[in-house]
């Protein structure tokens, strides 16, 4: 099951950067989102899974393939010079990046957790554990994202619409 | 089940889960079928015609042309199928899979009668079992990829009209799916719980309990964008045959078209049984606190079935709105009454009722 949507993940992943048709680009990208939301409900949490096809996939998605069709662009542009130093320089960040979160990932308390079999094992996460999480341990960061949102919302109103 | 497992050299569960996906899909999609000719006969009986009653079996049993469905069938298998010259072939041979496929997923959770015990074990009448975690949020997650049959089959024709109409489509089932999913969390927080067994136990078998007498305005939300999101008239922009030709699917023809026509009818079942469920006790049936198991599912066929009428009523007696009404309609009355209606509901609970 894991190498199942380990894969879906990937080559959608993979499609998605290879392929020169904007439209199909976005729905490799469906298809990416997807497999992480199946290796979700292997992790235990079938919430983050369900929530992860709604906000991403449900929406997000539809609206950039919105967009996409409204300008009516079925090819990606061509770059006018190729950038060999901005090139191998954003493959490095990227690798640099990568590495980091294995790194940090491989070290976490989380990882040991998988090794627990039987009675031992953690309960499958629920909506309401999701809610007291957010609103009693980090409600901070809950209010200043709503906040960033809050703002993010009025700008692009403000942006579009000039005379209000 | 059992003796029918041993035949089979299964485990009961085994058995158990593969007559539960023949039931569910195979009754969903024969459900569909069925509704392709009520809708027929139904728009005929509205508009005070006969409607298809020609199409016989052995050209003598006729039952109200019962038989059309199958006769269309036929038909559309047997039609020449087109591709546009200029379509993006790979797509527009998937999209009608990306429609039909999610329509018919979104039933799986809804539980279409009471569990029961027999041979020490227990058996739910819902395709995912009670407490798999993704409750009520599954039907949800599923009804928002069903744009994407749409997106996709409009896209991939190459042709503007079936563009204009998936982007209508897209946008209108994005505002709406705001609304209604709104709604749907004000039932989370008065059930306490989001599993729909949960829902349904906790409205009970008394009708004045029921999710419609305490919340009916996030009835209304919920109900006005389930037409938003089945793409149903008054709200059927991905089609509107008066301005864009006949939509997202002008250019489809056969077998093709037929799914996509089939997937609309099996997102109208769904949606039937998500307003059952959420509003309407889903199995209980009224004034029998336990009731036998068929009697349960016979009570939750009336009411989806019920609701599947409704959306048939309503397409033959309502005009279609303008796009730009149905999208102030989206944001700027049905968003505000679903938020109403959550904080109504949360003053409540924090008055402890």
């Amino acid at each position: 099951m894991f190498i199942t949507f380990a894969l879906i993940t990937l080559l959608g992943a993979l499609g998605m950067l290879l392929q020169k048709n904007v439209v199909v680009a976005g729905l490799c990208m469906v298809a990416a989102f997807f497999g992480v939301a199946g290796l979700f409900v292997l992790l235990a949490n079938p919430v983050a899974a369900a929530l992860q096809i709604i906000v991403y996939t449900g929406a997000i998605l539809v609206l950039v393939l919105f967009v996409i069709m409204m300008l009516n662009s079925h090819q990606e542009e061509e770059a006018q010079a190729a950038r060999p130093v901005q090139r191998w320089l954003s493959v490095a960040l990227v690798a640099g990046l990568a590495f980091g979160a294995m790194k940090l990932v491989l070290g976490s308390a989380g990882v040991k957790a998988l090794a627990v079999k039987g009675a031992e094992m953690p309960q499958a996460m629920t909506l309401q554990k999701v809610g007291t999480t957010l609103f009693a341990d980090h409600l901070l960061g809950f209010e200043v994202a709503g906040l960033v949102l809050l703002a993010a919302m009025i700008g692009a109103v403000a942006l579009t619409k000039r005379n209000l | 089940m059992d003796k029918l497992a041993s035949l089979l050299h299964t485990s009961p569960a085994i058995a158990w889960m593969v007559a539960k996906l023949i039931i569910v899909f195979g009754g969903v999609f024969s459900l569909a079928a069925l509704w392709t000719w009520v809708e027929r006969r139904g728009s005929a009986m509205i508009q005070d015609r006969i409607g298809p009653n020609r199409a016989a079996l052995f050209g003598k049993i006729k039952i109200l042309g019962l038989v059309q469905p199958l006769a269309d069938g036929i038909k559309f298998f047997f039609k020449e199928d087109l591709v546009p010259h200029d379509a993006n072939k790979a797509l527009f041979w998937l999209a009608p899979f990306l429609a039909l496929v999610p329509a018919l997923m979104g039933f799986a959770v809804i539980p279409f009668g009471r569990s029961f015990v027999s041979g020490g074990q227990e058996y739910h009448l819902a395709l995912l079992d009670p407490g798999n975690g993704m409750g009520l949020l599954y039907p949800l997650a599923i009804g928002g990829m069903a744009v994407y049959g749409v997106l996709v089959a409009a896209w991939s024709s190459n042709n503007k009209w079936s563009i204009l109409g998936g982007m209508r489509a897209s946008a209108a089932m994005v505002s709406y799916e705001i609304g209604m999913s709104l709604a749907v969390v004000t039932i989370f927080m008065t059930t306490g719980g989001y599993d729909p067994s949960e829902v349904i136990s906790a409205q009970g078998h008394l009708p004045w309990a029921w999710n419609i007498v305490r919340q009916p305005l996030g009835f209304i939300v919920f109900f006005t964008c389930m037409f938003a999101e089945t793409n149903r008239l008054p709200f059927d922009f991905a089609e509107g045959e008066s301005e864009i030709v006949a939509g997202f699917n002008t250019e489809y023809g056969s077998m093709k078209f037929s799914l996509l026509a089939l997937s609309e009818y099996c997102h109208l079942m769904t949606a039937s049984a998500l307003m059952a469920t959420l509003y309407f006790g889903g199995w209980q049936v009224p004034f029998v606190k336990d009731p036998t198991v068929m009697l349960s599912v016979a009570s939750f066929l009336v009411k989806m079935l019920f609701f599947a009428w409704v959306f048939v009523w309503i397409r033959w007696t309502l005009p279609r709105f303008r796009y730009d009404q149905l999208m102030r309609l989206g944001w700027k009355a049905m968003l505000p009454l679903s938020m109403v209606n959550l904080i109504f509901h949360a003053w409540r609970m924090s008055q402890g009722h």
